[in-house]
């Protein structure tokens, strides 16, 4: 049994607790990592492999989108480890004119803050995408600067392997039984573990749709939620598409404040199905997808898999001889405003979260461990992040 | 039973992974199959591990000196075996 002193104690091995440690090292902060079971064992490793501006709000949603995606391009010529960066251009599919005309407001609206969207039609887009449906009203086109691809959880394991040559200590399959606060500051003080005592004034909770279980160790509540989502792996094929494929439907899966009926069965529609398309650096698709909220059961249903590949082969009718050869399914952390929390715990001296970022957390990643390491070094972040306060969620 | 192996054999055959790159892959921390999988693509092929699993398990088992039990099993996801997303839009999962 260990008792150990660290500056900093990060909690969660995902995409948001590897680059916090990552950064907090990088700043010369003596850092643990602790997590529950293995490196990116949880959302991680069951999601899909982008980081988009194209699915994000315009303002801050798409400026801390921008400013990651811009960060990724630096870490991929700085790291050893090869986390697949893979700067590929996304359509968002438009089916029918209303799609389209939303479409084009958003794109409008982007361009005005200097984003470089821009609509394309039907014949364009089936140049682009030539096993693309043929009857399809166009598409959203965003260039390579506002749409990557990455491993997802080759991206975890390459923060591990940065930071460990900066000093990190990770400890996998560690089990946190209690946080100890100061009697009267109510400050950090140390964690018991499996691996023993760990004394810090410090912890950062990045246990993204965990991070509740994490809370509720110092009595906090933290509003997050497990939103499952489901994708489809295929065999090793021929590239069946060129860019990251969405259809605009996606963004009323993800806001559904975005209200508008689209022309789909039943099925598709009651399993809440957006198609979403991309080529791996393995010759696999990936297929998908929806969100459901399903507690933390990550199990496949059939009906959703039924739906995806319905809604799929309408936009390319070849998948219909491709084969699949996995499902799988994963938990997002949904917080309610669509934002994440990035922030210290006002009732906490020295808590801090790092969590709830849904559908972004690899996306966010690079920039979510400088901002958390800014804000730990009580330094000014890149841009005003004060809508990810969690302070937000006080009343 | 992985002395037997010789660190270029291949484990798994459809992502051409060898007994060096899980042995590796242990030493960076895998623990489990699971572990193993994603440090390597073992079992992420056409076959879903079901020809390397059995071999995966034999060399954690002896470098970790751990159970057959702990070293766990990939999680089992459908399709039983590959379909056509043809086929798997009308459900026929198994």
């Amino acid at each position: 049994m260990m008792s150990k002193d660290f500056d900093v104690v990060v909690i969660g091995a995902g995409a948001i607790g590897t680059s916090v440690a990552y950064h907090l090292c990088e700043a010369g902060y003596h850092t643990a990592l602790l997590e529950r079971g293995d490196i990116a064992s949880g959302s991680s490793s069951h999601c899909d492999a982008v980081a988009l501006i194209c699915d994000k709000l315009p303002g801050i949603d798409t400026k801390m989108g921008q400013a990651s995606i811009d960060y990724f391009g630096e870490l991929a010529a700085k790291f050893e480890y090869d986390f697949e960066y893979d700067p590929k251009g996304c359509l968002y599919i438009c089916e029918t004119e209303p799609e389209f005309e939303a479409a084009s407001e958003y794109c409008k609206k982007q361009n005005a803050d200097g984003y470089k969207l821009r609509m394309v039609d039907q014949a364009e887009l089936c140049q682009m995408e030539p096993h693309i449906a043929k009857d399809l009203r166009g598409a959203l086109y965003t260039p390579p600067s506002g749409s990557i691809a990455v491993s997802p959880y080759k991206l975890c394991f390459a923060f591990v392997h940065e930071a460990a040559k900066l000093g990190l200590e990770t400890y996998t399959y560690c089990d946190i039984t209690k946080i100890n606060l100061h009697p009267k500051t109510n400050a950090v003080e140390s964690l018991e573990t499996n691996y023993g005592t760990i004394r810090t004034k410090r912890i950062v909770n990045c246990a993204g749709a965990w991070a509740p279980f994490v809370g509720k160790l110092t009595g906090l509540n933290i509003p997050i939620e497990p939103r499952k989502g489901t994708n489809l792996v295929s065999e090793q094929t021929e590239r069946l598409c060129f860019h990251k494929i969405l259809e605009y439907g996606y963004m009323m899966s993800k806001f559904d404040s975005i209200n508008f009926k689209r022309n789909v069965s039943p099925l598709v529609e009651e399993q809440n199905i957006a198609f979403n398309l991309e080529y791996t650096p393995s010759n696999n698709l990936l297929v998908g997808g929806n969100r459901l909220f399903r507690s933390y059961d990550i199990r496949s249903e059939v009906e959703t898999l039924k739906a995806i590949c319905e809604r799929a082969m309408r936009f390319y009718p070849e998948l219909a001889d491709i084969k699949c050869i996995r499902a799988y399914s994963g938990v997002r952390p949904f917080v309610v405003d669509h934002l994440p929390i990035v922030s210290d715990v006002d009732s906490i001296p020295g808590y801090y979260i790092a969590a709830g970022h849904e559908g972004d957390g690899i996306c966010f990643s690079p920039i979510t461990g400088r901002f958390m390491t800014q804000i730990i070094s009580s330094k000014e972040t890149d841009f005003d992040i004060s809508k990810l306060d969690f302070a937000r969620f006080a009343s | 039973m992985s002395t037997k192996f010789s660190d270029d054999m291949i484990v798994c055959r459809c992502e051409e992974v060898t007994v060096a790159d899980i042995k590796n892959a242990i030493r960076e921390g895998a623990k489990d199959i699971v572990g193993v999988k994603r440090r390597t693509r073992a079992g992420m092929g056409l076959c879903q591990g079901r020809t390397c699993e059995k071999l995966v398990q034999q060399i954690l088992v002896s470098e970790l000196s751990i159970t057959p039990k702990d070293a766990g099993t990939s999680s089992a996801r459908p399709p039983v075996r590959p379909v056509t997303f043809g086929e798997l839009a009308k459900g026929e999962v198994e």
